[in-house]
């Protein structure tokens, strides 16, 4: 642990991913305490003005301040990568260690769902998802959770097969240890590497899958300040306001980017040789 | 190697039947159904038992399964319900939109991408590499959609050097259709690109310190040749794999695409059939999407095998 | 996806009248130049042998904002079917450019018996339809009654008892009873004429096959991007359409629609939106014209829901909401407020009693008060269509307006389809919907304000509405009939089973060069058939 947090620490990449999301975190916390404005007030006397001034970046067609709306948009971004990635990690692990560890038939099913799954490309599967549970936070964040699963499952299901033939894992069962205590004691912990590298880097597509849903229409709730929704809606008036679409935009790709580099760093950090895993 | 190309071709088909079953109940578990989505606030019991009836949704869901089933296999993918047109044929008229879409995203991420990735590798943590580490990042991490709406902001109504949506078929002239192309392309092959460049890059830093490729050093190769001679083909394999893999959140990534820029593709045949719970449609085109991807990979996976004969599986 | 009119506002008006065609219609799609401007697309030059050279003079583009579900006439509720549809048929009367008013159309000449029952319609003669055959009388009674057979706008045409057809040219229609807006129920655009023959060819259904005898015949369809339109050589009315080739281009996105216009690449925005309307003021080359609309919008009130049926509540809401602000926020300011109930100040039948002048938040709580509520103690359940934009933002203004006056809500924008679920199953408190294209006061108000009627999703219920409601559908005599929907409004006003918010201008974009076209309070675009270059 130790000698993590020091090449942790001295990885440019995982230094700087960490100070951007801080920041992210800090907004989403502070929120009341920063946001200038109600992010949720209409103001019709001050609709669509333009940055500067007292709402520092403008307002959207409803008078509302974007500014505040972006911060109290890190709470929702932030809120549905956790608890989607969460939904995702928890599933996606569960079944790929039994699916690693008990092969056979749990095996050959768990892995034809997974595959099948795959087979959808992402955003077409949350739309049907969310076509199927209607659009809300909660539901988008079971939504993403699901879409998630499987990349988790097929990661840990990798892994467990390798661990599984090792030495001290025969050992353990030749002494008939129990199934459950091999897998908590000496699997899991062993493919904690590359599961919490594919945490990071989901947790930046969770973001962005979030905002493209919001973007289509079918995400949060529509007040709910979510920059996706901000998007859509900043979309509309691009022309005649520009400022509605283009800071929200800002505001994800640099929470993305935070966890993106982050991921890059704890890459390195943790396991060279999971250089080359993309998402 | 022909005894694993079977055994490849055999494993998809239970895939594609659970595709199928996928797809079917996915969509009819999606609530509100046709009828009561074309009678709008004009709804009545017996005019949606009419309609009902007249498009076979009366019967058993696993009835209707197998039905649609049996047409898939004999190539009848049934008609739409609102327009009447027969469900291959809308896909027919729309496939071509996001087949250009998606293969001008490809072609710029192997134009772009790949000889950037190659290119950092060669000049590893020197100014070129990060460069490239640093626009590789920004491009996993902008959005393709609000990439999509600056685009247009800048090059379609600032400076009106192309159109802000529509689409112009090939037929109606190659520089109109490019023209139209072009903006939903880059917005879509960003990311796609900024993903190739970063695997490329890594997979010949991997190359590039084998010990082979030291030893070629020693024995007074240039670094290009090397990396021309041994690194390109050796890095082959990876490359293409993501590409593969890509592929399949460019036909994603296009669902968005296609709305902000209004091209009548696959993706916004899907998004329309949903909101008009035009079952048989979006049935058809979420089954062909899948199995595109299936075939894809398993392209990809054969391609694999050629190229690496000595790969046991 | 912005759909700008809700499926809802549906009934799209207007009639397709019609003159007759010229000549034959190259119509190579595509080419499109603009009046020189920048950006104009080159399309069309490659692979076209055709030496002729296209302009401007051949090609009509217009933009619709989604496609048509369908080009059954019949069946259609949504507006871009509507367009579509409406140029490919003829009614037997047609609107004509004042608002409010029907003249003949496929019906030549018609009288009336005494006692106003019996109809007798003497139709046009020599009129084909697009397949080369004549318009007979055996035609009308078969869609006449089409449409009574589960067609979607069957409810117009319930006090028809009988339709005979004595010769070819002459259509009997006798009424169950006295019915004054039958003659404008017969000019809607949708309730159109169509070819025996070619229904049963196909199966019964229009879905995508022409039956009509309209200006434009149908040459091709291409989900999701165009509907082509050639005009139909034999048409009936001299000279026109005037404009060879009509392309009816899906273009979802306001953005784009707008550019698309300035650059020339279409010549008109049918039922500009706001977005678009600040986007093209003063564009060049670019014509805006506006009219006071029918697309009128409310904020629904479910009568049987647990708080809601209590009338003091929903007039406390009615008093709450502030449609100024709205209107202002939503709107730009471009819509007309509706102070009264949903016929708005430039009809005739305008009741003109305002119920609702101004915002009235003390009123609201005192009302709350009244019936037994304090702050915070009701919460409702707002439901909008997502596709509609406007409408989520007006709801989510709703929302904070009622918060003022101590009522909480929650927004859910549903899809299309289950919003209409929702609402047909009263599964709702409030909601936020539109309609457009009425006409008659009748079909301002009798579906949507008689006890069980078609429309009326908020389940309201006043036996001296429906009284009133009946009385006006039979009462023939204009004053008569003007005091009794102006007591009609009022009381509905007062009932509150709608907070109606705004009446919507229309308007039309249009390249400089596009002439002769007249801007409809009902949307309808039959009169593109008199459009011409300059």
């Amino acid at each position: 642990m130790k000698e993590f947090m020091h090449r942790f620490l001295h990885n440019k990449l995982a230094v700087a991913g960490s100070l951007i999301l801080l920041l992210f975190l800090l907004s989403a916390v502070l929120a009341p305490v920063i946001a200038p404005f109600d992010p949720y007030y209409m103001d019709s006397t001050a609709v669509l003005m333009p940055p500067g001034g007292k709402h520092l970046l403008g307002t959207d067609n409803m008078g509302r301040d974007i500014l505040s709306r972006i911060i109290y948009g890190s709470r929702i971004s932030l809120q549905v990568s956790l608890v989607s990635v969460s939904i995702a990690t928890a599933a996606g692990v569960f079944l790929g260690v039994l699916a690693g560890y008990f092969g056979k038939l749990t095996d050959g099913i768990i892995s034809r769902v997974i595959e099948i799954m795959f087979a959808f490309p992402e955003v077409l599967l949350a739309l049907l998802i969310m076509a199927i549970l209607g659009p809300s936070l909660n539901n988008i964040m079971i939504a993403i959770g699901i879409v998630y699963t499987p990349i988790f499952a097929r990661i840990t299901r990798g892994a467990v097969l390798t661990v599984k033939e090792s030495l001290h894992v025969e050992a353990a069962r030749s002494i008939g240890v129990s199934d459950f205590s091999i897998i908590v004691r000496h699997i899991l912990p062993n493919v904690l590497a590359p599961i919490l590298v594919q945490i990071t880097l989901s947790l930046a597509f969770a973001i962005l899958s979030e905002a493209a849903l919001s973007f289509l229409g079918i995400g949060v709730e529509p007040d709910i300040p979510s920059w996706g929704i901000m998007l859509n809606n900043g979309k509309s008036w691009i022309e005649i306001a520009w400022w509605v679409g283009v800071f929200p935009g800002i505001a994800i790709a640099l929470a993305v980017l935070g966890f993106n580099i982050l991921g890059d760093g704890l890459r390195d950090v943790l396991d060279p040789r999971l250089r080359n895993v993309e998402n | 190697m022909l005894r694993y190309i079977l055994k490849r071709l055999v494993s998809i088909i239970p895939v594609l039947l659970g595709i199928s079953v996928v797809v079917f109940f996915a969509v009819r578990l999606i609530p509100g159904d046709y009828a009561t989505v074309t009678l709008g606030t004009q709804y009545t019991e017996e005019a949606a038992a009419a309609l009902r009836q007249r498009y076979g949704l009366d019967q058993s869901i696993i009835t209707q399964y197998f039905i649609w089933l049996k047409g898939i296999l004999t190539g009848d993918f049934g008609f739409s319900y609102i327009s009447n047109q027969p469900v291959a044929l809308l896909l027919f008229s729309r496939v071509p939109v996001t087949l250009e879409l998606t293969l001008f995203s490809l072609l710029m991420a192997v134009l772009v991408g790949i000889p950037m990735g190659y290119w950092a590798a060669c000049k590893r943590n020197r100014m070129p590499d990060s460069a490239v580490t640093v626009l590789g990042l920004l491009g996993i991490s902008i959005p393709g959609f609000w990439l999509g709406t600056m685009l247009v902001l800048l090059f379609s109504l600032t400076l009106k050097w192309f159109p802000s949506g529509g689409f112009v078929p090939l037929s109606e002239g190659i520089l109109a259709n490019l023209r139209c192309m072009f903006l939903p392309a880059l917005a879509l092959g960003v990311a796609v690109s900024a993903v190739v460049m970063r695997s490329s890059r890594s997979a010949m830093i991997e190359v590039v310190d084998q010990e082979y490729m030291k030893m070629g050093k020693a024995k007074g190769l240039s670094q290009t040749r090397l990396i021309l001679k041994h690194g390109v083909k050796n890095t082959m394999i990876q490359v293409l794999t993501i590409l593969g893999l890509q592929t399949g959140s460019l036909l994603g990534g296009s669902v968005v695409i296609e709305q902000i820029f209004s091209l009548p593709g696959v993706g916004s045949l899907a998004l329309q059939a949903i909101n008009n719970r035009d079952y048989l449609v979006l049935q058809g085109t979420v089954l062909f999407i899948a199995v595109m991807f299936v075939l894809i990979n398993l392209i990809v996976d054969l391609l694999y095998c050629v190229v690496n004969p000595q790969i046991r599986y | 996806m912005k759909k700008r009119i809700s499926l809802l506002s549906a009934l799209i008006l207007s009639a397709a009248l019609v003159l007759s065609g010229c000549s034959d219609a190259p119509a190579e799609y595509g080419d499109s130049k603009g009046s020189g401007e920048s950006d104009t697309s080159e399309a069309a030059s490659s692979g076209v042998q055709d030496t002729s050279k296209e302009t401007d003079g051949d090609q009509l583009i217009v933009a619709i904002q989604s496609d048509p579900s369908g080009l059954d006439p019949h069946m259609v509720t949504d507006k871009a079917a509507g367009i579509c549809i409406e140029n490919m048929y003829n009614t037997l009367f047609t609107y004509t450019e004042a608002y409010g008013e029907v003249a003949p159309s496929l019906a030549e000449s018609y009288e009336v018996s005494e006692d106003e029952l019996v109809y007798t319609l003497h139709l046009q003669e020599g009129v084909k339809f697009h397949s080369g055959n004549p318009m007979t009388s055996e035609d009308v009674k078969y869609s006449i009654e089409r449409i009574m057979n589960g067609g979607a706008r069957a409810s117009q045409f319930d006090k028809v008892s009988s339709i005979e057809t004595p010769d070819e040219n002459t259509v009997v229609i006798t009424l169950s009873s006295q019915y004054a807006p039958f003659l404008t129920y017969l000019a809607n655009s949708l309730n159109a004429i169509v070819e025996k023959a070619v229904v049963e060819e196909n199966g019964g259904s229009l879905a995508n096959a022409d039956a009509g005898s309209g200006p434009y015949k149908l040459e091709q369809w291409t989900e999701g991007s165009s509907l082509n339109l050639t005009a139909f050589p034999e048409y009936w009315e001299e000279g026109l359409p005037k404009v060879n080739s009509l392309v009816l281009k899906t273009i979802p996105d306001a953005t784009a629609r707008a550019t698309a216009l300035r650059n020339g690449e279409i010549h008109m925005i049918i039922d500009a939106i706001d977005q678009e309307i600040a986007v093209l003021k003063g564009a060049e080359g670019v014509t805006m014209e506006s009219v006071p609309g029918t697309f009128w919008e409310y904020v629904g009130m479910n009568c049987e829901s647990e708080y809601l049926k209590d009338v003091k509540v929903r007039q406390a809401v009615a008093n709450a909401v502030d449609r100024d602000a709205i209107n202002t926020a939503v709107k730009m300011g471009n819509a007309e407020v509706l102070k009264e109930a949903n016929i708005p100040s430039t009809h005739e039948y305008y009741g003109g009693d305002e119920v609702y002048p101004a915002r009235d938040l003390e009123k609201a709580k005192a009302l709350l008060k009244e019936a037994g509520y304090g702050e915070g103690e009701i919460t409702l359940k707002i439901t909008v269509g997502s596709d509609w934009q406007y409408q989520v933002d007006a709801a989510q203004m709703v929302k904070q307006q009622l918060a003022e006056a101590g009522i909480e809500s929650e927004i859910s924008a549903l899809e299309s389809g289950v919003y209409f679920d929702g609402l047909n199953q009263g599964d709702f408190d409030l909601t936020i919907c539109g309609w457009s294209g009425f006409v008659d006061a009748d079909e301002y108000l009798y579906n949507l304000f008689t006890t069980g009627g078609a429309y009326n999703q908020q389940k309201y219920s006043n036996p001296a509405v429906d009284e009133l409601l009946e009385q006006g559908r039979s009462t023939l005599d204009k004053e008569e009939r003007m005091a009794i929907y102006k007591e009609a409004q009022k009381v509905i006003a007062e009932d509150a089973p709608m907070a109606f918010l705004y009446m919507n201008n229309f308007t039309v974009a249009m390249r400089d060069n596009v002439k002769g076209y007249t801007v409809h309070p009902t949307a309808t675009t039959i009169f593109l058939k008199d459009v011409y270059f300059e």
